[in-house]
């Protein structure tokens, strides 16, 4: 392209106005011809053409203000003003709305929280609308979300938080309850063979022993994470124990070493520790089975719970008079229902049950 | 008003401020006499003459060299590379001088140089005319990176990189050179660097691009207005250094937002801008910042360039995605 | 078949190695004081560069690259330069330098690992030290550029060294002073070693000087151990420059009576022969050795001269080890005109770690 720009004409007149153009584009002109009339501020001249050739473009209409040394017109050329490539250009009118410099002003701001916190709240279906943020700047935190999904139950109006040994009951059955596979294998023992005055927990104790021995793989501690099972061969028996300030359970070590009559004192001392608040910590530790007497209250039959690392429970319920067949002979008799539950992950159907013959044996053949 | 392409704005600009600065002196290859090869400069020999419009001899480095002398001294030198492409042999001066002098004097001495050049891809050029490094400069400390998408703002951003006192890289988008025409006041108003400009408002998702991709991103914006998405276009302009005010503003409305550029994706500056995003607006976030751009390839020949280009298209997609469940 | 150019390339000298007159002494050389003068400047220049390698030896500089053996070509340079002309340095040039308004202390708070080393505060017409090879060469063909456009009747003096004469940066600067006459004297500083490339691996051409040729412009060797040659080239080279817009390129040829730097060994490459050799020719002595043929030095005045010199040096090294650095925030304060907003955090981190 060849463009002719407006010149300079006179006096440093800084624009024109075009009045008339005595050209059109596609027109062929010669040098000097006059190719349109402009108006300055002083008068009205006419414009000749500096070259020869065919006019491509008028940039410009009528009564448009030219700059001076603007473009005024465009002579064809075989110059396509690219030296490579090709430079579209189109045809289309340019769309281009009002254009703020920077930023808008806007009063709409989405909430704000880390992108975990929109997971927790999508997860507890929470409205991060509803919330109201605590975080820095404005932010909705993790707490702020749960709060919310706690304030907004309908559950506890007036619950309280619990402490001490419920409230370590409750973490603990839970964590029990997610991972034991519990199976409750129950029978009843005739203790008709049995003095009464027999001390039947230490007997029961005694019998236990005598379970593990013929089944060993009741007395262990298994990791259900690492799959992993310890047998052991100390017997602690773990004794559940009620009281008023909640759920205890003070152990008896190594029960397969003791007498019964230091099975019983021992007992006893334990029973005054927790009674009396003061039980030392490794009492408590190390259980490898439990022994849960719950028939001194009341119930013949239950599904005690397995508490991890340990695989079984034992559970006593109330010793009754009831019906009984001897030698096909029905007559009535002292009767102990067992239940004992045990971790099947660790266990197996035949392991529990041998346990419980070999307990049931020893019971029925003491005398 | 007659309305103007984006390299007659170029010109219109230059014809200005050196008509206004007497220190305002232009150099490139075959930008006397010839105009320049896409015209940028045309008419100009004529009106100010060789000493002001300087044909130089067939070197880069070496006009890069001439032009950090000449603005040290006091001149504006506007120093024009042909290509992208052929800007390489000059990094050494723009690097290692022009963008460090200032420092190294502790400001005695200054560097006020605008490097022009057409970038980008899409004219169906031979090798190497495709050219869109920016983040090569951008990483610089010391310089700027201008990039213009509409004559308006070619006018107006030019003669603010011109008048400013430290070097500014001036890349032109040759692929809009001649593609729109506005009218373009030749008032010798300059329009602010540093600062980014909202093309179009909305609230759903920001658009955040510069150069001949606001081409695409304002026609997707007009596509996903239809299916009822309002996107915010953001026209970066100066991508070195970044008005990150305006765009977080916008992520903080949207919570969503989509950076396109031309330029490969490693290393480009959409990974800067979302870094900045990420270490500034996560909490605005309702879904990651993406980035739609050029492969990290070579820019293909012409057979294959509108693959490579980030199309209106990928544009619509992404944002599709993104307002996937969120 | 014609011959279509020839070129000549004519080497000066006026005092010969053995500092016996061969050629007419210029006007400016029958100034007795004038001679003792760059006599003068030539042992500051020795005994400063002395001290900056010791300084760099005991840990208080960083790398410093010596100019010993070529102190007649950079303070024949600053000699010649008129205040107003403009100096753009490469690294060796403390002996033009000094001259030019740069106080001692400025270059070692430079090679001491300072920017504001480079201010030169107090002379406008001096560009800073060019650390990327050649690459001063081109701006300084801009600079002159600039003084054309500007009509200002000044010159720009560059060196460098002979292996920068092998980068394009060299070439493009001679050909665009060649075709766009500027008033540029480029100077080769030519002291035969490029750090262990000697001046016969750099190129097959057999001067330096010639390569000017290629240039359209003119191209001379100097006895670069010759000061008075030194001067009298440079202030010729100058003028043509000023008042003709003829730039031209001066070779000096001398010789590096150092490592390349403190941090080079050139035991590692050179012969030690060569350089005892080439010792033989050096400035000072030969300029000292006429000086005394023609009745202008004495051993007390020398000795007062070293005592004046070592004082000197001492002094601006005692100021020079009480300055504080600057705070760390000074790394973004020149980095732009107005630092930009997306930095000023950055600012106030390194703010910060100014309290540490």
């Amino acid at each position: 392209m060849k463009i002719f720009y407006l010149p300079d004409l006179g006096e440093g007149l800084s624009e024109a106005e075009i009045r008339e153009w005595y050209v059109k584009e596609g027109d062929t002109v010669k040098v000097d011809q006059s190719l349109l009339s402009v108006e300055t501020a002083k008068a009205i001249v006419d414009v000749p053409s500096p070259y020869e050739g065919r006019i491509e473009k008028l940039h410009g209409k009528a009564h448009d203000i030219i700059k001076t040394h603007a473009p005024l017109v465009e002579f064809f050329s075989h110059d396509k003003g690219a030296i490579v490539g090709n430079l579209e250009e189109s045809t289309q009118p340019f769309q281009e709305g009002a254009v703020v410099i920077g930023a808008p002003v806007s009063s709409i701001a989405t909430v704000k929280a880390l992108p975990a916190v929109r997971a927790l709240a999508k997860q507890i279906n929470v409205d991060l609308n509803t919330v109201t943020p605590t975080g820095p700047k404005g932010q909705i935190t993790a707490e702020d979300v749960k709060q919310h999904g706690l304030t907004g139950s309908v559950l506890l109006k007036q619950g309280e938080t619990l402490h001490g040994t419920r409230r370590t009951m409750a973490v603990t059955m839970t964590q029990a309850h997610e991972q034991v596979a519990q199976m409750t294998l129950m029978d009843d023992v005739d203790l008709g063979q049995v003095a009464s005055d027999t001390d039947i927990t230490v007997l029961i104790l005694k019998a236990m022993v005598a379970g593990i021995q013929a089944e060993p793989s009741m007395n262990a501690w298994f990791d259900g994470k690492t799959c992993q099972r310890q047998l052991l061969t100390e017997i602690n028996i773990g004794v559940a124990m009620d009281t008023s300030e909640g759920l205890f359970v003070p152990v008896l070590k190594k029960v397969n070493e003791c007498s019964v009559m230091q099975l019983r004192e021992k007992i006893n001392s334990l029973k005054e520790t927790v009674r009396s608040r003061t039980i030392v910590p490794s009492d408590m530790q190390n259980a490898t089975i439990i022994f849960s007497n719950f028939g001194t209250i009341s119930g013949k039959y239950a599904s005690p719970m397995v508490i991890p690392p340990m695989v079984s429970i034992l559970g006593c319920g109330r010793i009754h008079e009831a019906a009984v067949v001897r030698s096909g002979k029905v007559i009535a008799s002292r009767v102990l229902p067992l239940s004992v539950s045990a971790d099947h992950r660790a266990v197996t159907g035949g392991e529990v049950a041998r346990f419980l013959a070999a307990v049931k044996k020893f019971l029925e053949s003491a005398a | 008003m007659p309305q103007i392409t984006l390299v007659e704005a170029i010109n219109q600009a230059l014809a200005y401020e050196m008509n206004a600065d007497k220190n305002v002196v232009l150099l490139g290859e075959d930008i006397g006499k010839n105009g320049g090869v896409f015209r940028a400069t045309q008419g100009l020999y004529d009106r100010f003459g060789p000493h002001r419009v300087c044909d130089t001899p067939l070197a880069e480095s070496m006009i890069g060299g001439l032009a950090v002398g000449m603005a040290i001294m006091g001149l504006k030198p506007v120093a024009e590379f042909q290509f992208m492409g052929f800007s390489y042999p000059a990094v050494d001066q723009i690097i290692n001088h022009a963008s460090r002098i200032r420092n190294r004097t502790r400001g005695k001495m200054s560097c006020p140089v605008v490097f022009r050049t057409p970038y980008g891809c899409g004219i169906h050029a031979p090798e190497h005319h495709s050219e869109s490094t920016e983040a090569l400069f951008a990483h610089i400390p010391g310089l700027r990176v201008v990039i213009p998408s509409s004559p308006i703002r070619a006018y107006g951003l030019l003669l603010a990189s011109i008048r400013n006192p430290d070097p500014v890289i001036f890349l032109e988008p040759a692929r809009l050179y001649r593609y729109v025409k506005q009218e373009v006041p030749d008032d010798g108003k300059e329009l602010p660097l540093d600062t980014c400009f909202t093309l179009r408002q909305g609230n759903d998702v920001s658009l955040i691009a510069w150069g001949a991709m606001i081409k695409e991103t304002m026609a997707a914006s007009n596509q996903l207005a239809q299916e009822g998405i309002e996107a915010e276009v953001i026209d970066v302009a100066t991508v070195k250094p970044l008005d990150m005010d305006t765009i977080l503003a916008s992520v903080e409305k949207t919570g969503r937002c989509v950076i396109i550029h031309e330029a490969a994706k490693t290393g480009g500056i959409g990974a800067d801008i979302s870094a900045q995003i990420a270490e500034q607006a996560l909490f605005s976030l309702k879904a990651p910042p993406v980035r739609v751009c050029g492969f990290d390839t070579i820019v293909p020949y012409a057979r294959l360039e509108k693959y490579y280009l980030p199309s209106e298209q990928r544009i619509v997609d992404a944002v599709h995605h993104i307002m996937e469940g969120s | 078949m014609k011959i279509i150019e020839r070129f000549e390339i004519p080497y000066y000298q006026y005092l010969n190695e053995s500092s016996q007159l061969v050629d007419a002494l210029p006007a400016f050389a029958k100034d007795v004081q004038l001679l003792q003068e760059m006599h003068r400047l030539m042992v500051l220049t020795r005994i400063f560069d002395q001290k900056l390698i010791a300084l760099q030896r005991t840990g208080q500089l960083g790398t410093y690259p010596a100019t010993r053996g070529q102190e007649a070509v950079f303070v024949g340079i600053g000699h010649a330069m008129d205040k107003q002309d403009i100096f753009v340095p490469y690294y060796r040039d403390i002996g033009a330098l000094i001259q030019r308004g740069v106080p001692l202390t400025d270059i070692l708070r430079f090679w001491g690992g300072d920017e504001r080393g480079n201010c030169f505060a107090s002379n406008t017409q001096n560009f800073p030290y060019s650390i990327p090879i050649a690459s001063q060469l081109v701006y300084a063909a801009g600079a002159a550029a600039a003084l054309k456009y500007q009509g200002k009747k000044q010159a720009v003096l560059c060196t460098c060294g002979d292996g920068a004469t092998s980068q394009g940066d060299f070439y493009e600067t001679i050909n665009v002073a060649g075709i766009w006459r500027l008033p540029l004297v480029i100077v080769i500083c030519n002291n035969r070693w490029a750090i262990s490339v000697s001046r016969e691996q750099q190129t097959a051409a057999k001067t330096l000087a010639q390569k000017a040729i290629a240039g359209g412009i003119a191209g001379e060797q100097v006895d670069g151990n010759d000061i008075i040659a030194v001067r009298e080239r440079i202030q010729v080279a100058l003028q043509k420059a000023r008042d003709h817009q003829e730039a031209s390129v001066l070779e000096m040829i001398c010789y590096r009576h150092c490592d390349h730097t403190t941090a080079d060994d050139a035991s590692r490459y050179e012969q030690k022969e060569e350089r005892e050799k080439e010792w033989l020719k050096e400035p000072i002595a030969r300029l000292r050795r006429y000086l005394e043929t023609i009745g202008s030095w004495t051993p007390s005045g020398e000795e007062a001269l070293i005592a004046q010199c070592t004082q000197q040096v001492e002094q601006a090294v005692a100021e020079y080890v009480q300055y504080t650095d600057s705070p760390p925030t000074a790394m973004l304060d020149s980095l732009y005109d107005k630092l930009p907003k997306l930095y000023e955090d950055q600012r106030t981190l390194l703010e910060h770690l100014c309290h540490k």
